[in-house]
């Protein structure tokens, strides 16, 4: 029965083109319109690292408070030298790592080629393991080499194609800034969305850290951060890099990895103390005020989502709702303009449910075909974000087979939705009433 | 045309009408919002810079292999620039409008003071900052050669004396006599304020600035680092060659350096559209919807009526056996449809309002003007009466003979 | 075959009732041609309508084919009308979007029955209308009495114990209504029950029984029930 109903469906379908042209185009445009939003929503608001974002944790440490005119109540969202190595040296958590991004130039050995710009990270051993980075040659440092200040060099499997034409380079050695590192190992692609380790600078999308060397070397040799660094007492940074270490600016990004509930709280409240302890010793001078927050609920704090996402993703939503108020109104007309055929069936023994299936079975297949435009849509839709969204975002919104799947839902789904009310209708047409109209 | 028959004819039509009328409220009140955004959007990024974007380049230049002394590398790398051909003048600073990094900090009007009276970027600046920007002083004057002195990267800025944006100096000093007052953009040291500049715009476009981004102050200072940003005064005409030939210059004066790739030499046009991609993008997509939008609208409302228009031929027909011209069906139609379009907009009206209401909340958008939907309301009805137009002239062709036909 | 009893049916809008069927008693034999007559208005239409389940009653009783059927729910009466009952309607009343063969295939399908078995039904009944040849044909590229004749042919492939048949012959020219009315008439020969409504008096001499109705109740007209005659001779014999 349902391969009569969908040839009946159509037969109907062909009967009017242009309406059901209308139709289909109303439907594919509100769907296209729809995931494209989508997907940029989906590529900017995705879990980074689904299977430990709910171990790693922010801690943050107020060391403002209400000075120099300050209002809020919120701490800093980075943390200041003085704080990260107290927190450091406790060791409280399984793991922690504190890092700031780096931009030094790197040297080549032959001296004919011109010195390039390098981005990445100086931080501590336990950043490779707690944020999953993958190695293909080698690996992290050892956590020695943090506690010896120790002249070693993670680098990325570009850099590393760049400089050793991709071949095996752990060992060797490059030039950052004038000095020799030893390659301790090679990344593999890795570039997490959000950039959720490092959102405080460059709003999360930037592009992957080339080079990672030990955060006690790069403080030695008085490495400036690439990234933000914000100063709220009348000192600022102060006239050198030891008052810079001294001062209250805060630039540096503290990461734990706790993995247990129980962890959490004695870390929370390891937190608490040590806040207690600063306002004791006269450093700070107002209550503790501490925050712990996991991967996803500081990606939410920090806004990560452009607001313009969100925006453009209601208001395509909107426009959906609109192509199917339209749908609705169109398969309304369509049904009843055959309320004669209604008739005659149903005085020919066809059932309300018959109509009813007949009836759905031609507006799936308005919704297949809208899902059809719908894709093709949403895949130019897709290639013209780049155009118009910034090409750090648009870069990861891409059509992929969930993506497909989901279109073609929707359109479906959508469309069979606007269809109850007309198919309803339909069926609600009395057998009689072509016998009453003659 | 009378409207009583009109609207006992549409309780007959009450599916129909009621998503009519819903269709165009939705669409009143997406189109609405939508031109409001596109509109902030268009004000935000078509604020100007004060600058004389068309003929400024930046070059992005760090040195590398020297320690210490960057200063003669400065002064020269600026001598190489300055002979470029096509070249006017140029300069060296930490940032520029548009670029969206730079130095922030509070001024007070008191020594130490608890609070800044305003917030404001800091520009490096020498004697040729003003000329090469195409900046215009409205009061006192530029700095001098010998004013200007070096200051180490982490060194706090305490300038003897600063030029600052009128749009600082009203608001540090609302009475207009800014010139020659003092200013403490170090908490302990005040600055003499020697200039007033008409416009020159922070170098944040986001949020983030968003109450500060006329504010600008210029110090008197060449920042020693290791990395700086070249402004390049181009004449007419010359920008691309001079984008080849000045990188090409300072790598032959000094090879030690690193100009990035990708953004290390940029004319301000692309300054400009790089700072603004996302602003511009949204207000693309927002157009492209809302042009969609009223496009399946109109298309919706065609369908619909022509589908009325089949229904009613026979009724038609009757009227006009029975007298009606083809103006009186026309005419009746377009009334009918006006109608509806009346009770869409006033409920589109209400849906707008709400709309904007819960984005304010939830996005912290502004408060949508009432002329934009009133604009979108008449839009809207106008829109209505032309997609309705060609089915209810082709109901006016309806010949009276039509109602002697049975179905 | 169908037995009314006391049925009325009144249609009520905000101001009025109508009664358009009142006390209204009827019984039609299995295997009887029965036809209904009365002036515009009378309710012939509505008893029809009725009989055919299309349209329920307001009161009374009706046994179609020994079941009552007033508490028949909307699914049990359109299987009752999909397998007992046929129609012929004075519109024909085809689906214009369907050619002959899909038409006379339609109460088919809702009966589920197997393809081979339509398609046998349906040229077969199209071969008893004379219209084989025009299977591909839509409704539009036929004439009335062609259009009528597939709708014979459609009611026909379901076999129906009752037919109901509305001014079967009031669309048609004489010629064209000649040719209907002889198809029926052979339905009839094969065991069909046959109701007609009709206000053509000569098209109601036809049937072996007139039922008469008048402002929605049947009037006796005290006639004994007719033999059945040669259609031939009755044409004849009225012109």
């Amino acid at each position: 029965m349902f391969a009569y109903y969908l040839q009946l469906g159509l037969r109907s379908l062909r009967r009017n083109p242009a309406l059901t042209a209308l139709m289909v185009i109303a439907i594919g445009f509100g769907v296209a319109a729809s995931m494209t939003t989508y997907a940029v929503f989906r590529a900017v608001s995705g879990d980074p690292i689904p299977d430990k974002s709910a171990q790693l944790f922010k801690p943050q440490i107020d060391n403002w408070g209400h000075q120099h005119g300050r209002t809020s109540d919120e701490p800093p969202n980075a943390m200041d030298y003085t704080d990260a190595m107290a927190l450091m040296r406790a060791h409280k958590a399984e793991k922690q790592t504190v890092s700031f991004p780096i931009g030094p130039s790197l040297i080549p050995a032959d001296s004919s080629a011109m010195p390039i710009n390098v981005v990445g990270f100086a931080t501590y051993a336990d950043f490779f393991s707690m944020f999953e980075v993958p190695f293909k040659y080698g690996g992290a440092w050892p956590a020695s080499d943090d506690a010896q200040h120790a002249s070693t060099v993670v680098i990325n499997a570009k850099l590393n194609q760049r400089l050793f034409g991709g071949s095996n380079s752990v060992g060797k050695s490059i030039n950052l800034e004038g000095h020799d590192y030893r390659i301790a190992g090679v990344t593999d692609n890795w570039n997490p969305q959000p950039r959720f380790y490092d959102v405080v600078n460059g709003g999360g999308f930037s592009t992957p850290p080339q080079i990672y060397i030990p955060f006690s070397r790069a403080i030695d040799l008085q490495m400036q951060t690439f990234g933000n660094n914000s100063c709220n007492g009348p000192g600022g940074r102060g006239d050198s890099f030891a008052d810079y270490l001294r001062s209250d600016c805060v630039w540096l990004s503290y990461w734990a990895q706790l993995p247990t509930a129980a962890a959490v709280a004695s870390y929370r409240s390891y937190l608490q103390a040590y806040a207690a302890d600063q306002q004791r010793a006269g450093r700070f001078h107002w209550a503790p005020n501490i925050r712990l927050r996991n991967v996803m609920q500081w990606l939410d704090y920090q806004k990560v989502v452009p607001p313009e996402t969100q925006v453009s993703l209601l208001l395509s939503l909107g426009f959906l709702v609109v192509c199917l108020v339209n749908t609705i109104g169109l398969l309304l007309a369509k049904f009843m303009r055959r309320a004669p055929e209604i008739g005659i069936r149903r005085a020919l023994g066809a059932s309300r449910r018959e109509i009813y299936a007949q009836f759905l079975a031609e507006a799936a297949m308005v919704g297949v075909a809208g899902g059809l435009l719908g894709l093709l849509l949403t895949a130019l839709g897709v290639l013209g974000v780049g155009l118009v969204f910034e090409s750090q975002i648009a870069r990861l919104a891409r059509v992929d087979p969930a993506l497909i799947g989901l279109t073609l839902l929707v359109a479906i789904v959508a469309t069979v939705i606007a269809a109850l009310y007309p198919t309803w209708r339909a069926s609600r047409v009395q057998p009689a009433w072509q016998l009453k109209s003659n | 045309m009378q409207i009583s028959p009109i609207l006992s004819a549409l309780r007959h039509h009450k599916a129909g009408t009621a998503l009519i009328a819903m269709q165009i409220a939705l669409t009143l009140a997406i189109v609405c919002n939508t031109l409001f955004i596109i509109q902030q959007r268009v004000a935000h990024l078509s604020r100007p810079s004060g600058i004389d974007e068309a003929h400024l380049l930046r070059i992005q230049n760090q040195w590398v292999g020297q320690h210490g002394d960057y200063a003669p590398l400065l002064a020269a790398d600026l001598a190489t620039l300055r002979h470029v051909p096509g070249v006017v003048d140029a300069y060296a600073t930490n940032s520029v409008p548009l670029s969206g990094g730079g130095w922030s900090t509070g001024l007070g009007l008191k020594p130490s003071q608890n609070g800044p009276t305003a917030m404001t970027a800091i520009y490096f600046a020498d004697d040729h900052t003003l000329p090469t920007l195409g900046v215009k002083l409205v009061a006192g004057r530029n700095f001098r050669a010998d004013e200007i002195s070096d200051m180490p990267a982490l060194s706090k800025p305490t300038p003897p004396f600063v030029i600052i944006t009128r749009a600082l100096a009203s608001k540090l000093y609302p009475h207009g006599d800014a010139l020659g007052k003092s200013v403490y953009v170090a908490p302990d040291k005040p600055s003499t304020i020697i200039g007033v500049v008409r416009r020159l715009q922070a170098p944040w476009t986001g949020n983030f600035a968003a109450s500060f981004s006329d504010n600008s102050t210029l110090v008197p200072f060449r920042l020693i680092t290791n990395g700086t940003n070249f402004v390049l005064r181009v004449r007419t005409g010359q920008m691309g060659n001079v984008m080849r030939t000045a990188p090409k210059a300072l790598y032959a004066a000094n090879r030690m350096r690193v100009i990035p790739d990708d953004d290390g030499v940029m004319p301000f046009s692309a300054i400009r559209a790089k700072a603004y991609a996302s602003d511009r993008g949204m207000a693309i997509l927002m157009a492209v919807i809302c042009v969609m939008l009223l496009a399946i609208t109109a298309a919706g409302i065609v369908g619909l009526t022509s589908f009325w228009v089949g229904q009613r031929r026979k009724q038609i027909g009757v009227r006009r056996a029975l007298g009606a011209t083809r103006g009186d069906i026309l005419s009746y139609f377009l009334t009918e449809n006006l109608l509806i379009g009346m009770g869409g907009v006033l409920l589109g009206i209400a849906l707008a309002i709400g709309l904007n209401l819960w984005m304010v909340t939830r996005f912290e958008m502004q408060h949508l003007s009432l002329w934009y939907v009133l604009a979108g309301a008449v839009a809207l009805l106008l829109l209505g009466q032309g997609a309705v137009f060609a089915p209810a002239l082709r109901a006016s062709r309806v010949p009276p003979v039509e109602a002697t036909r049975s179905v | 075959m169908l037995k009314m009893n006391h049925l009325s049916k009144v249609y009520r809008t905000e101001v009025v009732e109508t009664y358009a069927l009142r006390d209204f008693n009827i019984d039609v034999k299995e295997g009887e041609f029965v036809a209904v007559t009365g002036p515009s208005g009378s309710g012939k239409t509505t008893f029809l309508t009725i009989a055919g389940l299309l349209e329920t009653f307001s009161g009374g009783e009706y046994h179609l084919d020994g079941i009552e059927v007033s508490q028949l729910n909307d699914n049990a009466r359109s299987k009752i009308r999909n397998e007992k009952i046929g129609f012929i309607f004075q519109a024909f009343n085809l689906i214009p979007d369907l050619n002959v063969y899909d038409n006379i295939e339609v109460p088919l399908r809702y009966r589920g029955m197997k393809g081979a078995e339509r398609k046998q039904r349906i040229m077969d009944s199209l071969e008893r209308v004379g219209l084989s040849s025009r299977a591909k044909h839509y409704p539009a590229e036929l004439s009335g009495g062609q259009q009528q004749r597939v709708a014979i042919a459609r009611a026909l492939a379901g076999s129906p114990r009752l037919l109901l048949a509305d001014e079967p012959t009031g669309n048609l020219d004489t010629q064209m209504a000649r040719g209907v009315l002889e198809l029926i008439e052979d339905i009839h020969r094969d065991g069909a029950t046959i109701v007609m409504v009709t206000h053509d008096p000569e098209l109601a001499a036809r049937a072996q029984r007139n039922v008469h109705i008048i402002d929605g109740q049947v009037v006796d007209l005290s006639e004994e029930p007719r033999f059945h005659s040669h259609p031939e001779e009755t044409t004849q014999s009225q012109r």
